[in-house]
């Protein structure tokens, strides 16, 4: 599987310098916007929300969902990025030409998105206790889902950057499909709120599965199956990990 | 790891298309060990085409390429640890220094960090970018990035280097010291592949030579056979029809 580690390991090293290097761009935008996002909607808007007996508060029941939202996003940018400049000056040539196996191409350039997911994650989490005490119930759980997702949304990244032909057409998957779906997926609210047949269409949505999830492992309750939702984040997960390297292997819009 | 060939680069009966376009058509020569080949051609008869289906950078068709003994396509992670290439564009991650750029070159061929800082090193020192390293490719001029492309294309010491036009655009003192390199590298016992346009450069430097026109090879062999007795500014007229040309 493994053919040349110090490729994988140096095009890894490549993606988390890259983003690292401009975390003003990367890492705290989301962190600001969470900020904006806990103090709005969970501190002005949130504390007139009643959960009944739950006994959630509002706060606390949008901050898993956010964790959520930014891994997303962040992993989805990372590689889109990433790959669109590459093909842009083509100096993915570089790595094209490199003998690394078009498995361990995908590994190292996911590998950046993924770290940055699970950083960004990691920051609203933290930046979320300075409105809300918060402890995470299921620790490993969440890493496991934060990981998957991020796994999803990086190699969405690369399928984005490898289907367009411009600028814009990298944000079309982020602004009509991306971007939806997890709103719909209950980041923000409770599937429960919804009339019976929205709540019906949002169990077909596969991010109310991770969103679910992600707050299960956060507060101890979940809105879906969680053996359906690990289900659900694997077979992405490992869909799309094969799927990009399927592409690579044919050299879709990478080969003339 | 690599295997007792004679022969560097095979290729066999290739054929190229792009949509309806034939690129190459059923393009064969061999390419043996230690030589130095020039690969001529008028612009647009598959020189790059050619390039890059042998790097792997294209697919084709038909046909085989085999380097050292190695199938492109089956066997393409050997092979491309024997590939190394001078492309003819500048394309250079924006966002990387010099120094960066051939580090991670080197790491993508599974050399250890040590080791890499040391061949960088020596090759920024050969190529005078020493002073550059910490710089991105923006604030090089042309013909410092031209010497980064070699630096890129030779930094992890491949058996075969390729080089598109390497000279091109470059001021007389680059282009006695890119031959110099080269010859030294040839001497040294490394198979170079060279395209140009520049004749002087491919009879001055070669000892075997290609021309291809129109997707399909023309004139292949040693350049003396290739010659016999011509320039070769007149044997590549004849063999890509414009002869006519110089006669004006």
């Amino acid at each position: 599987m493994f053919s040349n580690p110090t490729g994988v390991l140096t095009l890894s090293k490549r993606e988390i310098v890259r983003f690292l290097t401009v975390a003003t761009q990367t890492i705290f935008p989301p962190l600001i916007s969470s900020v904006l996002f806990l103090f709005i909607f969970g501190v002005a808007i949130g504390s007139r929300i009643d959960f009944g007996s739950t006994g959630w508060t509002y706060l606390k029941f949008i901050v898993p969902g956010l964790m959520t939202m930014h891994a997303i996003s962040s992993s989805y940018e990372n590689t889109s990025s990433s790959l669109f400049i590459g093909r842009w000056h083509n100096h993915i040539q570089e790595v094209l030409l490199s003998p690394l196996s078009y498995f361990e191409m995908v590994l190292g350039l996911l590998t950046g998105g993924v770290v940055r997911g699970l950083l960004v994650s990691s920051g609203v989490f933290v930046v979320s206790l300075f409105f809300t005490v918060s402890s995470i119930a299921h620790p490993w759980l969440l890493f496991f889902f934060l990981f998957t997702i991020s796994v999803i949304f990086a190699c969405a990244g690369m399928l984005a950057a490898l289907w367009a032909e411009d600028f814009n057409m990298l944000t079309l998957w982020n602004t009509y499909v991306i971007v939806p779906l997890v709103l719909l997926g209950g980041v923000f609210h409770p599937v429960e709120m919804l009339p019976i047949v929205l709540q019906q269409i949002t169990k077909y949505n596969p991010m109310f599965y991770l969103v679910s999830g992600v707050r299960y492992s956060v507060t101890g309750v979940a809105e879906a199956s969680l053996l359906i939702s690990m289900g659900v984040a694997v077979s992405l997960a490992l869909g799309m990990f094969y799927f990009t390297v399927f592409l690579f292997k044919i050299g879709y819009k990478l080969r003339t | 790891m690599m295997r007792d060939s004679r022969i560097a680069i095979k290729i066999d009966n290739v054929t190229k298309y792009y949509g309806a376009l034939q690129a190459l058509n059923q393009v064969s020569f061999q390419v043996q060990r230690g030589d130095f080949f020039a690969f001529l051609g008028p612009n647009g008869a598959g020189k790059t085409t050619t390039i890059n289906v042998l790097t792997g950078l294209s697919n084709f068709q038909s046909g085989s390429i085999e380097v050292f003994g190695f199938d492109n396509r089956s066997d393409y992670l050997q092979a491309r640890r024997l590939i190394g290439l001078c492309a003819q564009e500048f394309n250079f991650d924006p966002f990387l220094t010099v120094e960066q750029m051939l580090i991670y070159q080197a790491g993508y061929f599974g050399i250890p960090s040590d080791s890499a800082f040391d061949r960088c090193n020596e090759l920024l020192k050969r190529f005078e970018l020493i002073n550059k390293r910490n710089v991105r490719h923006r604030a090089l001029s042309g013909g410092m990035k031209k010497r980064l492309l070699l630096c890129r294309g030779l930094i992890h010491d491949p058996e075969i280097l390729i080089l598109d036009e390497p000279t091109a655009g470059c001021d007389l003192e680059l282009k006695f010291m890119i031959w110099e390199y080269l010859t030294q590298l040839n001497q040294e016992g490394k198979t170079i592949f060279l395209t140009t346009h520049y004749m002087e450069e491919a009879e001055k430097l070669c000892r075997t030579i290609g021309i291809l026109h129109q997707g399909r090879i023309e004139r292949f062999g040693e350049k003396t056979q290739v010659l016999r007795d011509q320039s070769l500014e007149d044997v590549f007229l004849d063999a890509t029809k414009q002869k006519e040309f110089s006669d004006v």
